[in-house]
């Protein structure tokens, strides 16, 4: 079963927790990104994120759905990631992950947030402490030169 | 003939274009690259155009290659992502 948003509220892992959750899953994994107040030597107030919700949704979708192909249909998979400006230590992403035996669900749960950082179409505006704010680098999705 | 291709600016591309779209036009049945060149000759500063250089092009659905040719309907420009 899977479950992707995007959102502008405050992010929830519970909700998280309550979607990967059954029965038959002796295992449930949980990633929680988050604001952090320093990134190469700059200190940071808030982040501001900048994205393409159909497309994210499409692409979230696929990586959820190759993620059931590599570990088994009966894993429920979640992925949610916040929209807006948000303050130091707010929770920018969550994805969670159930399944029968832990070993799928570390590797599950790390495959979503580590494709979502490489595929999704999202930017991240950071805030300074001078006043100043910057667009992070990231990785190239142009398949061609 | 030109067919008008608006495009949807994200990211890095909203600096300074408060906008956040741009209207090119490129020859009718026209591809990627040609998109390419015409908003290499729209964009308004060195750092834009040096962004270009990276970034994608992208229906609602699916990011495009350079060979495809440009759907209709709205496009989307998506500079290198760093989500999370």
């Amino acid at each position: 079963m899977i479950h992707v948003d995007i959102t502008e509220s405050v992010l929830d892992p519970l909700a998280a927790l309550e979607h990967c959750s059954s029965d038959a899953h002796g295992a449930a994994d949980l990633f929680i990104g988050r604001v952090r107040n320093l990134n190469d030597g700059r200190s940071v107030t808030a982040v501001s994120y900048d994205l393409h919700p159909q497309l994210c949704r499409n692409i979230f979708n696929e990586i959820c759905t190759e993620a059931l192909a590599q570990w088994g249909e009966a894993i429920n998979v979640y992925l949610v990631h916040r929209q807006g400006r948000l303050d130091v230590g707010e929770a920018s992403v969550i994805t969670a992950v159930s399944s029968g035996h832990r070993d799928d669900s570390f590797k599950a749960c790390r495959y979503l947030i580590e494709q979502m950082k490489v595929r999704a179409p999202i930017w991240k505006q950071e805030h300074y402490t001078d006043g100043d704010s910057e667009w992070i680098k990231g990785h190239a999705l142009r398949t061609s030169d | 003939m030109n067919q008008s291709i608006n495009v949807r600016l994200f990211g890095a591309f909203r600096q300074g274009n408060p906008e956040s779209s741009l209207t090119v036009e490129i020859p009718a049945g026209g591809r990627v690259t040609d998109l390419r060149q015409a908003m290499d000759s729209a964009l308004p500063s060195d750092n834009a155009r040096s962004l270009l250089k990276a970034s994608a092009f992208a229906t609602d659905s699916a990011v495009l290659d350079d060979n495809d040719v440009v759907p209709d309907g709205e496009i989307s420009i998506l500079p290198p992502v760093c989500g999370g």
